[in-house]
């Protein structure tokens, strides 16, 4: 519990809508550990971006408990305390910087918010601009409309670092951007975990990149996770059939792309009517009889810390997995 | 003869090149994706095909195209706005990355699609449209109820379902998709894509596939064409441009994705940014961010056949095989 930078304990988060209650986030435990990079997948609407908001205090959970370092978040000097040491940078370059301000600026703002002493200012907007490989000399005095798409994400991310923050939360840091910035950016995040040991929590829909790039990953369905493990694990043996799904479905960049392959059909069904027993189960090509029942815990697979929410690997139920796909 | 040909088109804002010197042919029933990074003129490319660029946009050069059912071939670049309406939705159509902006809230899908064909055919009788509608939805995947939905009341998928649908309606040759996927995550992509192929097949249509997403065209098409700074740069078979790219800038875009299974860890990006419209650098656009750039590459290359079916605008091309590169030309630049 205590080597945990962060940890959630069957986390909920609920939105009132006029149909009901959206479960956006459904009983979720996870650790994140210091110095990984660690990897948060699904398609829109699972949940990934709310599990971020909450971890960071942005929202306010229905049940369950966040940890940093081992010490519960609650109230408000926790939650304080938490923003200071986890940082968060989001999708959108274009939206989340003040037009009306200078990069120096941006960069100074969370200095001002946390009240670090002036005389320090200039010296570490300074090198978070160098951190991520922009010239204060040159871009410190620039407006956001003056830059391309990758810098100002890269301004984003250097207001975010000026805190010596000990985490950052990347919510698709990368999938406005084109092929090539995206590399840039991601070379950028690479190194900062590198040279500053700094924990990247990484959200994303684009499972190569989180393949290529997460020391770990957690698979994200209708507000619950659904597989966990090392990313390779995960992504080359997946061992949940939505986890299975969504790498069949992912378009191959060579020669020939990825041959034929079957598809999932279907889409993900509204958040306030969860299916009984799995969630995935009216979606899922191997379901058999207790699916629509039985509501799967994480079942550890192996040694090395997989893990999918699946009944195909109870070891008392996967007899009549077979003998459903043999009749 | 090919179903389209562009020959020497260019798109000019105030004197500045977007588009500069494109060519390329395009067989009936042939998949041509076209790729490259924002700003690099695919969508104007596409836009100029159908004549649909905003006023302040200047295009030029020859594009014919040659339907089947048409007996004379239409030389698009000659047609007036009026006589470019028989040709738009008839003809070519086009489906455009956010489907919610291109369909009209407040009508209901099913009037959208009618109205197309009343538009493109004299007096169609009600109940034979209603048939072809009911047709067209279940072509594309749909249940024909939902016909009397309005947009809002579909979901992504099926909101691009239903522009392909719109785009089929008067049972073009052509259909021109700018990133159809682009907003869908990978579940519905690979759906949407599933159906364009299925599509094209069923019905013989040709297609022009616009996507920054490489695996996508790998996927769908038989061609692509890889565009940068307002031209082509490398043009051949998905196959053998995949297999064995003879331009730098398609070599280090394909290298810059992660293919799992492959090599894990992080790319080496392309330095630096491409050019603005205002500044292209002389010679070869790509040479300020190429590893591989002399001297000779001051020289403006020209997009010539280095194997059979497949160009390259690479002085040094063909490659047989990649040196390891030299330190890159611009160490910092946009980005």
């Amino acid at each position: 519990m205590s080597d945990s930078l962060m940890e959630v304990r069957d986390l909920a988060v609920q939105f009132k809508v006029k149909r009901g209650v959206t479960r956006a986030v459904d009983g979720v435990s996870l650790e994140w550990r210091p110095g990984e990079i660690f990897g948060v997948v699904g398609e829109s609407g699972c949940g990934k971006s709310t599990l971020a908001r909450a971890l960071l205090g942005l929202v306010e959970p229905a049940a369950g408990e966040v940890a940093l370092r081992g010490n519960r978040v609650e109230g408000k000097a926790e939650v304080a305390e938490l923003r200071r040491r986890v940082q968060m940078i989001f999708q959108d370059p274009y939206q989340t910087l003040n037009p009306r301000q200078r990069v120096r600026s941006i960069v100074a703002e969370p200095l001002l918010v946390q009240k670090v002493d002036r005389s320090e200012h200039d010296g570490r907007v300074r090198r978070a601009l160098e951190d991520v490989g922009l010239d204060p000399e040159r871009f410190g005095s620039r407006y956001p409309h003056q830059l391309s798409g990758g810098q100002r994400q890269r301004v984003a991310i250097a207001a975010a670092l000026v805190l010596e923050p000990e985490g950052l939360v990347c919510d698709e840091p990368v999938s406005m951007l084109d092929a090539s910035v995206r590399a840039q950016i991601l070379t950028v995040l690479g190194g900062l975990q590198e040279r500053r040991g700094l924990s990247l929590l990484f959200i994303t829909h684009d499972l190569s990149l989180a393949w290529s790039l997460c020391d770990r990953l957690a698979v994200m369905y209708l507000g619950r996770v659904v597989e966990q493990g090392s990313a390779v694990d995960v992504i080359e043996h997946p061992r949940h059939p939505y986890t299975q799904a969504l790498v069949d479905a992912i378009p191959v960049p060579s020669a020939g792309g990825g041959g034929p392959r079957e598809l999932l059909g279907g889409e993900l069904p509204d958040a306030t009517d969860v299916p009984s027993g799995c969630r995935f189960h009216p979606r899922c090509p191997r379901r058999f009889e207790p699916c629509d029942r039985i509501d799967p815990p994480l079942i550890a697979i192996g040694g090395r810390g997989q893990a999918a929410a699946c009944l195909l690997h109870d070891p008392e139920l996967a007899g009549r997995a077979v003998e459903a796909a043999d009749g | 003869m090919s179903l389209l040909e562009v020959s020497d088109l260019r798109v000019h804002h105030r004197g500045e090149p977007i588009v500069d010197g494109v060519d390329f042919e395009l067989g009936a029933g042939e998949a041509l994706g076209l790729a490259g990074e924002s700003g690099c003129g695919k969508t104007t490319t596409a836009l100029a095909l159908m004549k649909l660029l905003p006023p302040t946009l200047k295009q030029s050069g020859r594009l014919t195209l040659r339907p089947p059912e048409a007996e004379e071939p239409i030389n698009i670049e000659k047609r007036t706005e009026a006589g470019m309406g028989l040709v738009r939705w008839r003809h070519i159509s086009l489906v455009f990355q956010g489907a919610m902006n291109s369909l009209d809230p407040v009508q209901r899908v099913d009037t959208q699609i009618a109205e197309a064909i009343r538009l493109h055919e004299a007096r169609p009788k009600a109940k034979e449209v209603r048939e072809r509608i009911s047709e067209l939805l279940k072509t594309v995947g749909l249940t024909p109820g939902l016909g009397r939905r309005y947009p809002h009341q579909l979901s992504g998928g099926q909101r691009q379902r239903m522009m392909i649908a719109l785009a089929l309606a008067c049972r073009p040759s052509l259909v021109i998709a700018d990133e159809p996927t682009t907003a869908l995550d990978v579940v519905m992509q690979a759906q949407v894509l599933q159906l364009l192929e299925n599509l094209r097949e069923q019905l013989g249509l040709a297609l022009i596939l616009i996507s920054h997403d490489l695996g996508v065209l790998a996927e769908t098409c038989d061609r692509i064409a890889i565009m940068y700074a307002g031209r082509i740069v490398e043009i051949g078979s998905v196959d053998s441009v995949f297999g064995a790219p003879q331009h730098p800038y398609t070599k280090r875009l394909l290298e810059s994705l992660p293919v799992i299974g492959g090599e894990r860890g992080l790319a080496t990006p392309i330095p630096g940014g491409p050019p603005d419209p205002g500044e292209m650098p002389e010679g070869c656009r790509f040479r300020p961010r190429c590893p591989y750039a002399a001297e000779r590459c001051l020289e403006d290359p020209r997009l010539r056949e280095v194997a059979p079916g497949h160009a390259s605008a690479c002085h040094f091309a063909p490659w047989s095989e990649w040196p390891a590169p030299a330190a890159p030309a611009a160490a910092e630049g946009k980005g």
